[in-house]
């Protein structure tokens, strides 16, 4: 699992290993049925021993993974915004940024909106370098139908980007 | 039954839809139906008002004409075969002899000839002169033939000069016993004129008192008389052939004495009997009804054609809107068949619609246009519309429906579904030649000229519509050109003649709004099809000037050929009419203003909805075309 | 800089279109401002019913706001008479639209001169002209072919170069490719980006992003109002070989 993701989880509130797992696959819905349960407490210690995550264990219970409540440090939160921030985009990962979108709502971290924006316009200027590259190929060149295929996969993705941006203006709206 | 009810609520919704094309295949229809009526109701007329003249009149079966000659100066008396003739075998009642007289007539100035006939005031045995005005003779008091009264202006209490004589016209009246004016001279008119002054069509009968006759100056030969007797027969069926046995031929042996002192060495004076019978008078009444029947037929039949014309034109340009309506009938199931039975069912009802109004128009009519001859008691009020006439208007309403529409219809029918659904109209035509022509034109005629080229069908019936009208035109004036050249003195109306010109005038105005109802159709059917094509030429950078300018170029194009087409169409439809006679072609001025004037009235009535299609918004109606 | 180059192609400050009556009012464009320098190309993307297309009418004449000023080359145009917004139609602005509008009766040649027939220009001077864009666009050898006859992408491609017989100071699109398929796109894509290449001034209404990266700025519209403007000329953060999967 995506560090970033865990670490931006937990911008919300300190919790539980479980709660994470809970709230992770509410978000990934089928896509995430393929997710290795203990996945994410790997994750959390890799973290802690980042010290990026701070650990508390609940006092007086013995020492078993599921009782530890973790919270990010301060090194963690700085890691988040650099994350919410970063408009590079992961390639054919489309999880990450869907769960970008429901961390940085959930967290309060940034407005979903203005993140998938941003994400637009970064993939609209690739779009138009992949584009000029494309059509200074001369046709049928290999390099050209590379170059097309990313074309295309811009496009799409940033077809889902305008869907994202619908869905969550919408949200905003309700609230 | 429930599919009638069916396509009969579909038409009438459809209908209902468009009233104002409704309204305009209502009102060419009618015209049409109005004019048919008409004709057919004159036609009618053409066999009964001798008859019922006679009847009214107690018109006689023979009439005959005995010329008696005198010495000059000396009075004349009737000879002996007139007393002969009145109790000859087969007379059944006669009345007689009327002396009768020629002279010259002065009225208002106008100058004529007339026959004057003696009576007396009691009424007749045979041959009572119905009055349609005034009151019978007195002394003083001359009655006039009705139609010779009409030509010289005169009414009961006018002044007339007979024969040098003042009188007062004491009425008018209709007579089976002697031919209309002006063609009295066919049937009678025994004497001549010394003076060959006046021809036989300024010739007219009047009827005055004895000593009123005595009084009048004549003017034909002071040594001749005529004596008129009327005769009614036992068996009228043998008129003719008694006329035959009777009248006096050549051979000298049938000349018989009169009395009166013989002038010394030459025998007894010869008298000349001549006898007609009532079918000669019959059918020289019937000719002058005949005369207007042939303006009136040729009439009818070019407004049944541009009825046609213009209902064609309508019906074509609903068809874009009906192949989509099809195509969705067809799409939830309707046959061909009903379909095309709805299309047909609207023009039917139309049709039948036009026919109630054209049989009412033209049975309210008639009686403005039909006064048989005026010399005849025609059908008083309105001609009988018999059940033929009104059977054959409405099958002639229902055809011309019919005959627009097929075509139409039966395409619409059979276009495939999916074809009607995507609204594919008939893509229109190329033609490079045009297109390249009119690349050198001014924009107006730029955009006229692909108009036209775009829809040839219609263009050519366009040019049927204008060509038509411009041959009624032509018609009148050739009319006024061959008749007005034969009026002699040119002082003497002819009341026929007057009313030909009449009827011939009301057909070319009946034609000319058919023609204008027609322009107004085709260029509203134009307007509609090149509306995308106007947008966008619009959108290009046309102003609405220019399109409206096209629109209307696109209208004067095919005109201008038919108007042209017309000249010789109006001369030839006049010469069918007029049975070949000679007829004198209009100046050379005359037509090029007919002309002229066709082609100001088409561009006019083109730019009226021209002007409105050009000034709608640009953007809306290119957008239509793609959502 | 020159006073001429420095004129805005296009201006327009508080552009509004309304629809109905009292009841129920429409706001097609509600309040909006545009500027576009010359050799420029601006594209606006928004959903559909955005008024995008609305506005691009507006724009070019073809329609008449309800209320704001609209300069084109220095001219104000919104209160002109239709005779003289035709003219400007035929001189100053060329329109593609999302239909095509061909004519289909006429061949390619004989489209594209059109407009300078329209505009009273000799026939064989037009046919010139019209033979030249043809050839500008690649289609040389379609001239004499009808529309029927064309692919989706020729056709377009045959639009454009109408829009262009008058030398237009600024040429408008709507929805170039919202009729074409992929490889038409690609056709009227290479076509635009020669066009401002050639320093022709765009304004593309589009809701395909392949066209709007073809643009210098990129203006969203949503509800009659534009609502975020980015300026794609800026350079990106990542590599394109990363977004073909490459690693490093």
């Amino acid at each position: 699992m995506q560090q970033e993701v865990v670490l931006a989880m937990l911008a919300k509130e300190p919790s539980h290993g479980y709660q994470l797992r809970s709230r992770l696959q509410q978000a990934l819905g089928p896509a995430g049925d393929a997710m290795n349960a203990g996945q994410i407490y790997v994750t959390l210690s890799r973290l802690e021993k980042g010290g990026l995550v701070s650990c508390e264990q609940t006092a007086g219970l013995p020492d078993r993974p599921d009782r530890k409540v973790y919270a990010l440090t301060a090194a963690g939160q700085q890691r988040v915004s650099a994350w919410i921030a970063d408009v590079s985009w992961p390639g054919p990962g489309l999880a990450e940024f869907h769960l970008k979108l429901i961390t940085a709502a959930a967290g309060r971290l940034a407005d979903p909106v203005a993140v998938v924006d941003a994400q637009r316009r970064e993939l609209l200027r690739r779009l138009r370098e992949a584009q000029r590259a494309a059509m200074a190929e001369p046709e049928r060149s290999d390099a050209g139908l590379l170059l097309e295929g990313i074309t295309l996969r811009l496009q799409a993705d940033l077809r889902w980007l305008e869907a994202c941006e619908r869905n969550w203006t919408g949200r905003k709206d309700r609230e | 039954m429930g599919k009638l009810v069916l396509v009969t609520r579909l038409a009438a919704r459809d209908l209902r839809h468009r009233p104002a094309q409704a309204l305009l295949l209502l009102l060419a229809i009618t015209t049409a139906t109005a004019v048919l009526t008409l004709g057919l109701a004159l036609h009618g007329v053409t066999s009964h008002p001798y008859q019922q003249t006679r009847a009214a009149t107690n018109g006689p079966d023979a009439v005959a004409q005995v010329v008696v000659t005198h010495r000059a100066g000396q009075r004349p008396v009737p000879p002996a075969p007139v007393a002969k003739l009145m109790h000859a075998p087969g007379v059944s009642a006669a009345s007689g002899p009327f002396l009768e007289t020629t002279v010259y007539v002065h009225a208002h100035g106008v100058f004529a000839g007339a026959v004057v006939e003696g009576r007396d005031q009691a009424p007749s045995r045979v041959d009572r002169p119905k009055l349609t005005s005034g009151s019978w003779v007195r002394p003083g008091g001359v009655v006039v033939e009705r139609t010779f009264a009409e030509a010289l202006g005169v009414g009961p209490g006018d002044r007339i000069t007979l024969g040098g004589r003042t009188f007062t016209v004491a009425g008018t009246a209709v007579t089976a016993a002697s031919t209309p004016f002006p063609n009295m001279c066919e049937t009678d008119c025994a004497l001549g004129f010394s003076d060959a002054v006046l021809t036989s069509r300024n010739i007219g009968l009047i009827w005055a008192t004895g000593p009123d006759l005595a009084a009048m100056h004549p003017a034909g030969p002071s040594t001749q008389a005529v004596y008129v007797v009327n005769l009614k027969l036992r068996d009228p069926a043998r008129a003719d052939a008694f006329a035959a046995a009777h009248s006096t031929t050549s051979d000298s042996d049938q000349v018989s004495t009169g009395s009166g002192p013989t002038v010394s060495g030459q025998g007894p004076p010869p008298v000349v009997v001549s006898v007609t019978g009532w079918p000669a008078y019959a059918s020289a009444a019937a000719q002058l009804v005949v005369d207007e029947q042939q303006v009136l037929s040729p009439g009818a039949v070019l407004a049944a054609l541009l009825a046609i014309a213009s209902v064609a034109v309508l019906a074509g340009g609903r068809m874009a809107e009906q192949t989509r309506r099809t195509g969705l009938l067809k799409a939830v199931g309707a046959t061909p068949r009903l379909v095309a039975a709805i299309l047909l069912a609207e023009h039917v009802l139309l049709a039948l619609l036009s026919a109630a109004a054209g049989l009412v128009i033209g049975w309210l009519a008639a009686p403005l246009i039909t006064s048989p001859g005026a010399g005849l008691v025609g059908a008083p009020g309105a001609p009988s519309l018999t059940g033929s006439i009104v059977a054959e208007v409405v099958i002639v309403a229902l055809l011309v429906a019919l005959a627009a529409t097929t075509v139409p219809a039966i395409r619409a029918a059979h276009t495939s579904t999916v074809r009607a659904l995507s609204d594919a109209a008939r893509p229109p035509r190329r033609r490079p030649r045009l297109i390249a022509l009119s690349a050198r034109l001014p924009v107006p005629l730029l955009l006229g000229l692909r108009l036209v080229a775009r829809r040839p069908r219609r263009a050519l019936l366009s040019v049927a519509s204008v060509a038509i009208t411009a041959a009624g035109v032509v018609a009148v004036l050739t009319f006024h050109a061959t008749v007005t050249g034969v009026s002699i003195t040119g002082q003497l109306g002819n009341p026929v003649l007057d009313r030909d010109e009449q009827m011939l005038t009301v057909l070319t105005v009946v034609l000319i709004a058919l023609a204008g109802l027609n322009a107004v159709c085709s260029a509203w059917a134009t307007v509609l099809d090149a509306r995308t094509a106007s947008a966008l030429a619009r959108a290009l950078g046309a102003t609405p000037r220019q399109v409206t300018a096209g629109i209307a170029a696109a209208q004067l194009i095919p005109a201008l050929p038919g108007a042209l087409l017309g000249i010789p169409l109006g001369l030839g439809l006049f010469a069918a009419a007029d049975h070949g006679n000679k007829l004198t072609v209009p100046a050379a001025g005359w037509l090029a203003l007919a002309v002229l004037g066709t082609l100001a009235v088409v561009a006019l009535l083109a730019s009226l909805p021209a002007r409105i299609g050009a000034r709608h918004p640009v953007a809306p109606v290119l957008q239509a075309e793609t959502t | 800089m020159s006073e001429t180059e420095q004129t805005p192609v296009l201006r327009a400050r508080g552009l509004r279109k309304e629809y109905g009556s009292q009841g129920s009012l429409v706001r097609a464009v509600d309040g909006v401002d545009l500027d576009v320098a010359a050799g420029e190309t601006v594209a606006v993307m928004g959903p559909s019913g955005c008024g995008k297309s609305t506005l691009l009418h507006l724009v070019s004449g073809l329609d008449r706001p309800s209320s704001g000023e609209i300069w084109l080359a220095g001219l104000r145009i919104d209160q002109l008479p239709e005779r003289a917004l035709a003219r400007l139609r035929r001189d100053t602005v060329g329109f593609v639209f999302q239909a095509f509008h061909l004519m289909d009766e006429l061949t390619a040649v004989e489209n594209v001169e059109l407009p300078a027939l329209l505009a009273g220009r000799p026939a064989r001077a037009a046919r010139r002209r019209a033979s030249e864009l043809l050839d500008q666009v690649g289609l040389a050898d379609r001239a004499r072919f009808r529309p029927a006859a064309l692919s989706g992408g020729q056709r377009q491609r045959v639009a454009v170069a109408r829009a262009l017989v008058s030398e237009p100071k600024l040429v408008l699109a709507d929805e170039p490719t919202g009729n074409l398929d992929s490889e038409a796109t690609l056709e009227v894509l290479r076509l635009f980006e020669s066009l401002h290449a050639a320093g022709q001034t765009l304004v593309i209404v589009t809701h395909d992003s392949r066209i709007a990266a073809t643009a210098d700025r990129l203006i969203g519209m949503r509800d009659g109002v534009f609502v975020d403007e980015t300026r794609l000329a800026d350079g990106t953060t990542g590599s394109l070989g990363a977004l073909a999967g490459l690693e490093g």
